[in-house]
């Protein structure tokens, strides 16, 4: 167990743990939103960076411009998912349960159809800040991570912002807190909730797009990205959606850490098994105060 | 020479968050009587039934029952010693019938194994046969017949009451407690209630009734009254309504 | 009630004679209708009767078909070994798992059963010494029923329902005895049913138990249908599919079970034709159910007869 080994799965862990906060924040913002348990969540993830993908080698965009690309298409795609599905479902008030085999179908359905549409290959985008690394006592961190890592950071602090100063993100606060009372101060409360969808469909393409130049995108990441982001949300407390920061960052130290001398293979256990520890242990997460418990 | 109370309760306490919703709560409920409980809303009455029932744990305090300290038994324990309670809204199994609603009311009365009841053994299919038996006479009883096949979801908030209340007796209680039974009851109902609790204490079933309805606290013995958490005035119901500190409590507030 | 009868007797008639008149291909698909139905009966089980949503069937499944697998193959024992092996170790780890998970409820417990899954598959993965990996294990002996190989569709198709139909009537008989009553009464008020003594922490388990159980057995009677045995076959997809049974065929009826196999078997091979677009129909169709059929095709079939019986009596009124 040596300092370059145990630095070497932290910065593995801080940058993984960056992508699970990505996709954790995009989760937990669409439940605060609309009681929704996004079991498609990492679909978004795979959608943009498919998107950007495509845009970036078939169209031929520039990077930046496929980045935005592939971003609108998660946003889109929250939204429609949002107008068409369940916004039907909310006014037949459908069961929770309801809403999470639709969500889970929905996962099936797009994963399905990137098979059809891209194949089975796994697809790279460019490294951000080029192909460099950092070199820390013989630990290993690329460039992009760095990035990443930055990008993930910036993310946090913008989407606080927006829920605590913004007047959108206030009154999407104050949407899922009490819809009734929302309403009557004059919130659109059916738009606040395609908002939270949209919301969340960025911030999960955005951790698709950064996380596809270190391990590449396929149409099975989906299901992978959406467990460790629901681990991250829980962790963080579902209660608060920025907690799942912390508890994306919590996921991928304790993943990696655990990895150090056992195969890699087993990081997806190590994750899975946190998830249903801290569900049974502590619902409320790290973080968060003793709100909603347990489902 | 008095027998030992069914049920102690010595200086309970509880807190929700920073919120003292009872304190030093002490009073007994002796055996056979009816005892009732007033109090404004948020006295902290239901909170009281629930450590009662077990619900919740107090943070001080003890509950007894038949002289056995209750300390952390579990809701299904109590149920089984003979301590049930009934709740605010009727929680009836609305997507079961009348009928079936009884029979789960019966199930706590026979064993069967899981295994027995996969295979259906002559003595799951006994027993099936013995809680049909107990639900036709209770139904016959609480004169639910008529009701008897609908689901109870298409029930009035009189008949779901009914229903929750004969569900609980046909397990055989020793204590029964009733939260705020009258509520959405019209007085036709809450005169039928009224009976059904005298008769049913007339056959030993004691009983704790919170109720805002003065008219059916009539029925008990013996009155608490529950001021933020505290018990300020106790007697018979008579006493009660003249004692200044109750008046207080309804009308000064 | 002879009518009813008689359309029973029908439907046997049919059920029997099924496996001779139809192709070799269709008859296989039924009898993973039939292996399909069981695995489904204990997912509709704690679907319907307890309202869980229970993703990790496929766990079960593979513990079954590995068991039976490893005991024929690699230890040369009769199946009937295999068939136990993997029953009382799906079994036994559905007890030790049940226990704390089932202590979760609604989204959270779903998604606990769906980690659970995805921690097997891995599993099945990682541990190819004991489970051949993606290679897995084949040379899977057909059953052999005191010297009657069960080594054709058409053959098999009997056992495997047979089997299937044992298990509905235990399914049934649960249903029907003071156990169902109180999943029922759990099920629509944990409160109430709490306050009447009822041990919910303990049906939910045990009913999990019968689930794996449920699930284990299908898997051992996949392993000697296919004769081989690999990881793919036990991803959370087919958790899902699983799932999907009850869901789309209606989880509080037997007949609703086998609907929703046939669904879950027969879909995708009809969908095939239409070329690789058919794993996305079928990903539609699922959300067209759960959006437009909450309870699934027998709840619509009821609302249709609820409905036209409503118009007779009001022609008659």
């Amino acid at each position: 167990m040596t300092l370059s080994l145990v630095l070497q799965a932290v910065f593995a862990g801080v940058t993984n743990g960056m992508v699970y906060a990505l996709v954790g924040m995009g989760l937990a913002a669409i439940f605060k939103g609309s009681r929704v348990i996004n079991a498609m969540q990492g679909e978004f993830s795979v959608i943009g960076a498919m998107t950007t993908v495509l845009l970036l080698t078939k169209a031929g965009w520039p990077y930046p411009a496929a980045i935005a690309g592939g971003a609108l298409a998660g946003a889109l795609v929250g939204a429609f998912i949002e107008v068409a599905f369940v916004r039907y479902m909310a006014k037949k008030n459908a069961s929770e349960d309801s809403f999470l085999l639709l969500t889970i179908g929905l996962a099936l359905t797009l994963s399905a159809s990137i098979l059809f549409f891209v194949g089975r290959d796994g697809h790279l985008l460019p490294p951000l800040g080029g192909e460099g690394v950092l070199i820390v006592l013989d630990a290993v961190i690329q460039f992009h991570a760095l990035w990443l890592i930055a990008i993930g950071i910036g993310a946090t602090l913008l989407l606080r912002a927006f829920f605590h100063r913004t007047t959108v993100g206030l009154s999407m606060m104050a949407a899922s807190i009490d819809a009734d009372g929302a309403a009557t101060t004059g919130i659109n409360v059916a738009r606040m909730r395609t908002f939270t969808f949209v919301l969340g469909g960025v911030l999960g393409a955005a951790g698709g797009i950064l996380v596809t130049p270190l391990i590449g995108v396929d149409y099975q990441l989906g299901l992978n990205l959406t467990l460790k982001g629901f681990a991250a949300a829980v962790l963080g407390g579902l209660t608060n959606p920025l907690g799942a920061a912390v508890g994306g960052l919590t996921l991928g130290l304790v993943e990696s850490l655990a990895i150090i001398g056992i195969s890699s293979s087993y990081k997806d256990v190590v994750a899975f098994s946190v998830l249903i520890v801290i569900m049974i242990l502590m619902p409320q997460g790290i973080l968060g105060r003793a709100g909603r418990r347990g489902g | 020479m008095p027998a030992e109370p069914i049920l102690s309760l010595n200086e309970i306490g509880h807190r929700f968050g920073g919120l003292n919703v009872l304190r030093s709560v002490t009073f007994d409920v002796p055996e056979g009587g009816i005892v009732g409980l007033i109090g404004p809303n948020g006295s902290g009455k239901t909170t009281l039934f629930n450590i009662v029932s077990g619900y919740i744990r107090p943070l001080m305090g003890t509950v007894a029952y038949r002289g056995v300290p209750l300390l952390r038994d579990s809701i299904q324990k109590r149920g089984l010693a003979g301590l049930v309670r009934t709740f605010q809204t009727p929680q009836v199994f609305e997507q079961m019938t009348v009928f079936e609603n009884v029979m789960v009311g019966c199930a706590k009365l026979t064993r069967t194994t899981m295994l027995q009841d996969l295979l259906r053994t002559p003595a799951a299919r006994g027993q099936m046969r013995d809680i049909r038996e107990l639900a036709e006479a209770a139904c016959e009883r609480f004169h639910l017949k008529g009701l008897r096949d609908l689901p109870a979801a298409s029930l009035t908030a009189g008949q779901r009451r009914i229903l929750e209340i004969a569900r609980a007796v046909v397990g055989k209680p020793r204590l029964l407690l009733l939260d705020e039974p009258s509520s959405g009851l019209n007085a036709q109902e809450i005169e039928n209630l009224r009976d059904w609790i005298v008769r049913l204490n007339g056959e030993g079933i004691t009983i704790l009734l919170v109720s805002h309805d003065m008219g059916l606290m009539t029925v008990a013995h013996t009155v608490h009254t529950l001021y933020f958490g505290e018990i300020v005035a106790s007697g018979d119901m008579a006493t009660i309504q003249r004692d200044p500190r109750v008046r207080e409590v309804y009308l000064g507030v | 009630m002879t009518s009813r009868l008689f359309w029973i007797a029908v439907a046997l008639a049919v059920w029997a004679v099924l496996p001779f008149v139809v192709p070799r291909n269709i008859a296989d698909l039924l009898v993973f209708t039939g292996i399909y139905s069981i695995a489904g009966l204990g997912i509709g089980l704690l679907l319907g009767h307890c309202g869980i949503v229970n993703l990790a069937q496929a766990t079960f499944y593979g513990l079954g078909a590995y068991a039976s697998a490893y005991c024929t193959v690699m230890m040369g024992l009769p199946s009937a070994v295999g068939f136990v092996a993997g029953a009382v170790i799906s079994m036994a780890l559905a007890y030790v798992i049940g226990r704390p998970i089932l202590r979760l409820t609604g989204y959270f417990l779903a998604l606990g059963t769906l980690a659970l899954s995805a921690i097997a598959s891995a599993l099945f993965f990682e541990w190819d010494w004991l489970t051949g990996g993606t290679l897995g294990i084949g040379g899977i002996p057909k059953l052999d029923l005191f010297g009657f190989v069960l080594d054709r569709p058409s053959r098999y198709y009997f056992f495997v329902w047979i089997v299937a139909f044992a298990c509905m009537a235990v399914a049934r008989n649960l249903v029907n005895s003071r156990t169902g009553l109180m999943l029922r009464a759990m099920r629509d008020s944990s409160t109430a049913a709490a306050s009447l003594s009822i041990d919910l922490q303990g049906l939910r388990t045990r009913v999990f138990v019968v689930c794996a159980l449920f699930g284990s057995l299908a898997g051992s009677l996949f392993a000697h249908h296919a004769s081989f045995v690999s990881t793919q076959s036990f991803t959370v997809d087919r958790s899902i599919s699983f799932l999907l049974i009850p869901v789309i065929g209606g989880a509080t009826s037997i007949p609703g079970i086998v609907a929703g196999a046939v669904f879950v078997t027969f879909l995708p091979e009809f969908l095939s034709k239409l070329g690789d677009i058919h794993q996305i129909l079928f990903g539609l169709a699922l959300v067209a159910v759960v959006v437009m059929l909450p309870d699934g095709l027998m709840g619509a079939v009821g609302r249709i007869r609820a409905w036209r019986a409503a118009r007779r009596g009001g022609d008659a009124g």
